[in-house]
């Protein structure tokens, strides 16, 4: 396992960090380090290439891979409203280049669970890791703009989660720009705001990247990032870029480091009620929850789309979830689905693509939770978490063939 | 690697999608790889594709047409003079112009009815030619008419009329699921049962038996009634939905397989001297009356799935012209192949079954410059602006998020309809069954995508059939496998074209629609 051993794991290191150059630090998020970082990479040849959203309004960002540092320059921002997951882009794209990417913590968690199936060679991937509190789904936040904010939803030129509010910046009268912000928490109580893997979800800090940056512990009123250094990798890019001159960079405080960690705390706790509240089926007898798969899984068009957007999914058309699947029989739940179920007890972290992009709106992450999530606990293993573990299921297998090769020669 | 923001061609809903254009280490230097990724922000699917939708890379990787005079290369410019002097040999009502609205955009459709006007052709066709000249005026709009799925979801009463929307369109199925959760009766009038369940009433009746549509008048009495309208539907079976729906006061709302078929059927202002049904153009090829035939961006043996008939038909023609980004198997008859750009490189836009204006996200003009050239020789920001006339929408340019296709509420005058009676049921022997095509993306691309066909366990028996077994449909020249499903005894259901060797009069073919009488025998 040379792609995990070398990994280099390191002790956290703390800062808060900004973009020296004002234009950049004007357009990007937090001071706009982030973007600094991969833009001098890409200068100093660190880098070959930088997988980036790019803007093309509050409500779509669209993929670009690229060695123009420019164009990295043009992806800077938040994007609430754009739920990509980045890790079958890359597989796709770029699997022998070095690319630095900025990930959420999902498109992270899927990288490296990538990367344990040999799919992607972490030693070649930046995972530029970014704190996320969460998503919405971007026509949900169209109708949210229009509904609940009153506004015109083309008129919304930027958005922004701050201190637990959605805020929308808006051309008003006159040109001039207006802001409007809501409580998340009462936009979530009317059923809107964000996509119900993300409420759910209790990874908030992307610590299983190289950077996990973010503005939580940032002191009021500062632009700057919240920096925490994790692995050799981490530390290098950001050295490159503090050696180019492109940031600044300063410790954080004691202060700085323990509200980031209360923002997290309060994150999870509020997932964790979340996760209760979605999961329709707890009070459901076993016959009851039977039916219940039944019922969501027949509809099922066979379309693909879940097995080709799931960012652990590392099997491509050579998969025994298609192999072993006919359309010809004539199951109620056919057995791609239930392959599917099976296949990815271990590896399933619930980011929510599967069910975002099925046609038939299949409960897909709800289904697939309540398999996972108790198979994840029984192995100990948290997917995506941790680039040293191997995936149990993988482990079984190699000592499975390790010990059938051992009892083959000792026959012999 | 390139994004490209683009629209799926498979049916009316058009969904949006991205495709991304990328080179790999394994590909040849300039060759590039093309995937795709779920735009969620498309307001007709939300990100979601169907299982057409994914197989678009696949679809855009066929082979090129190039472009060629009698099968030799030559640039497109001296390909375009001799299209255009070889028509000019015909005689105009011996020219007939062909394009089903897929992968064709609307400035493109004006551009082909431009280039048909020079000709003169009295032969136009976009595929839906037989129900403009046989629907009353008065009762047109309700061909046209679009519906906001958002309506959908808003009804409280829906009926699904020979529509399996998990088949037929699958992005339309969570619409009508979303209208069941906020209450709406579903009610499923068909030949079978649906397996994967969407109705809360099903209402079977006889596929050889169109008269007893007229006994459905309480069960769909104010309804919003859903069904499709493709080359293939029978005359008969759509004067009784639209008198059905006349009389029961229910709103009509008829899906198209073809993408921009809304565009076609609001932008296409040819007279009814002008316009000819598919079938009769082919009729009239086979009777040496059309001998020069321009194909746009259209597979006709994938349309009418007979390739074999299709192409003993086209042989016959002095002048085949066929533009198109990829081979057909009608290419090797062509005498002159003008090659456009595939459906997501092109510039322009679409009109959607909900009446959304889509602007496709291509960057090229190629297909509407060779259209031009044939006709009037316009910019295409002289077409799109006319484009915008023809549907009011002066000089605004809506997004995607807007309806603007005009709505004419149906003013439907039952008795003038084109009402025939329909014939009494006929007996079937033992070995007939009943064949209904559930038509699909797939079908209308001319692609077999699952490989069997759904029959019943008496058929089973009767047939004498086992596991791995094989069936002959018909006479179709392929073997198809089966499943076992709740069915009716003497029901086949297929998703697939099954390929038929008989040549029959083409307007016969097309009469016997999606239901045909077949003889089914264990291969």
């Amino acid at each position: 396992m040379e792609v995990i051993d070398s990994y280099g794991m390191m002790e956290p290191r703390y800062y808060l960090a900004w973009a020296t150059d004002e234009a950049i630090r004007a357009r990007g998020a937090n001071g706009g380090f982030v973007t600094a970082l991969l833009v001098s990479a890409l200068e100093t040849q660190f880098i070959d290439l930088a997988l980036v959203v790019k803007k093309k309004s509050v409500y779509e960002g669209v993929p670009v891979l690229t060695n123009d540092p420019e164009q990295v320059k043009e992806s800077a921002g938040s994007l609430h409203g754009v739920p990509w997951n980045l890790a079958k882009l890359l597989l796709e794209c770029a699997p022998d280049k070095r690319v630095g990417v900025p990930t959420k913590p999902c498109d992270a968690r899927g990288i490296i669970e990538l990367a344990k199936r040999r799919q992607i060679a972490l030693d070649n991937v930046f995972l530029i890791g970014l704190n996320c509190g969460g998503t919405v789904h971007p026509l949900r936040m169209r109708e949210l703009a229009a509904e609940l904010y009153g506004l015109d939803p083309d008129t919304v030129q930027k958005e922004e989660i701050t201190a637990g509010k959605l805020i929308l910046r808006y051309e008003g009268e006159g040109g001039a720009t207006q802001e409007k912000g809501l409580k998340i928490d009462e936009l979530e109580q009317e059923g809107r705001g964000r996509r119900d893997a993300c409420k759910s979800c209790t990874t908030k800090l992307p610590v299983m990247a190289d950077l996990a940056c973010g503005n939580w512990g940032v002191p009021k009123g500062e632009q700057k990032t919240f920096v925490e250094v994790l692995t050799d990798k981490g530390a290098a890019i950001l050295e490159n870029a503090l050696n180019k001159g492109a940031i600044t960079v300063e410790d954080a405080t004691e202060q700085s480091i323990a509200v980031r960690a209360k923002i997290e705390r309060a994150m999870q706790a509020l997932a964790a009620r979340w996760k209760d509240e979605l999961d329709v089926l707890t009070d459901n007898s076993p016959s009851e929850r039977l039916a219940f798969y039944t019922e969501q899984l027949q509809r099922c068009i066979h379309c693909g789309a879940c097995k080709a957007v799931c960012p652990v999914c590392a099997c491509d058309e050579d998969a025994k979830c298609l192999d072993l699947h006919d359309e010809q029989d004539a199951y109620a739940i056919s057995l791609y689905n239930l392959l599917r179920i099976l296949h990815l007890m271990d590896s399933c972290i619930h980011c929510g693509q599967c069910e975002e992009v099925c046609p038939v709106d299949i409960p897909l992450t709800l289904i697939q939770r309540r398999f996972s999530e108790r198979m994840q606990a029984h192995l100990d293993y948290e997917p995506g978490m941790d680039v040293t573990e191997t995936p149990p299921y993988q482990e079984t297998k190699l000592r499975w063939s390790a010990d059938a090769k051992t009892s083959e020669s000792e026959g012999a | 690697m390139r994004t490209i923001t683009t629209n799926c061609p498979g049916c009316c809903i058009a969904c949006g999608l991205y495709l991304l254009e990328f080179s790999t280490p394994e590909l040849p230097a300039g060759e590039l790889k093309l995937s795709l990724a779920h735009r969620k922000l498309a307001p007709m699917n939300e990100g979601k594709l169907c299982k057409f939708g994914m197989h678009l890379p696949a679809f855009y990787a066929r082979e090129p047409l190039p472009t060629l005079v009698d099968g030799q290369e030559t640039t497109q410019d001296e390909a375009i003079r001799e299209a255009k002097a070889r028509l000019e040999r015909l005689k105009p009502d011996e020219i007939a112009f062909v394009a089903i609205p897929s992968a064709v955009t609307n400035e493109e459709l004006l551009s082909f009815v431009s280039g048909a006007t020079a000709c003169g052709s009295t032969n136009r066709c976009f595929g839906f030619e037989q129900f403009l000249n046989a629907i009353p005026e008065d009762a047109r709009s309700a061909l046209t008419n679009g519906l906001p799925f958002f309506e959908i979801e808003a009804a409280s009463k829906i009926v699904l009329f020979l529509l399996d929307p998990y088949v037929h369109y699958p992005l339309l199925a969570r619409r009508i699921l979303k209208a069941r959760q906020r209450g709406a009766q579903v009610i499923d009038i068909a030949f079978a049962h649906n397996r994967r369940g969407i109705a809360n009433e099903t209402v079977l009746i006889d596929p050889l038996d169109p008269g007893s549509i007229q006994k459905l008048r309480d069960t769909v009495a104010n309804s919003l009634i859903i069904s499709e309208v493709t080359p293939y539907t029978s005359l008969v079976v759509i004067s009784l939905v639209l008198r059905l729906a006349a009389e029961t006061a229910s709103q009509l709302f008829l899906l198209k397989p073809f993408a921009n078929s809304t565009g076609a059927l609001l932008l296409d202002s040819s007279g009814a001297e002008q316009r000819r049904d598919l079938f009769e153009i082919l009729d009239r090829i086979e009777n040496g009356s059309i001998k020069g035939l321009y194909l746009l961006e259209t597979d006709l043996s994938a349309v009418v799935f007979h390739a074999a008939a299709v192409k003993q038909t086209l042989s016959q023609l002095d002048v085949l012209i066929e533009q198109n980004a990829f081979r057909t198997p009608q290419s090797e008859l062509a005498h002159v192949t003008l090659q456009s750009e595939p459906f997501y490189r092109k510039r322009g836009t679409i009109l959607t079954i909900e009446g959304r204006l889509l602007e496709l996200g291509g960057e090229s003009t190629n297909g509407l410059r060779i259209l031009e050239q044939l006709g009037s020789n316009r910019a295409f920001a002289e077409v799109h602006a006319e484009v915008k006339h023809a549907l009011g929408l002066g000089t605004a340019e809506p997004t995607e998020f807007e309806i603007v296709a005009p709505r004419v509420e149906a003013v439907v005058n039952v008795a003038p309809l084109p009402h025939r009676e329909p014939e009494k049921p006929e007996a079937l022997g033992d070995e007939h069954y009943v064949l209904w095509y559930k038509t699909n993306p797939f079908f209308w691309a001319g692609i077999r995508d699952k490989g069997f066909v759904e029959l019943s366990p008496t058929a089973l028996q009767a047939l004498g059939l086992f596991v791995g077994d094989a069936l002959i449909v018909g006479d179709a020249a392929e073997k198809t496998g089966f499943k076992v499903a709740a069915v009716p005894e003497k029901l086949i259901v297929s998703e697939d074209p099954l390929v038929v060797h008989e040549h029959v009069p083409w307007r016969e073919l097309r009469e016997s629609g999606t239901v045909r009488k077949v003889i089914v025998k264990r291969a």
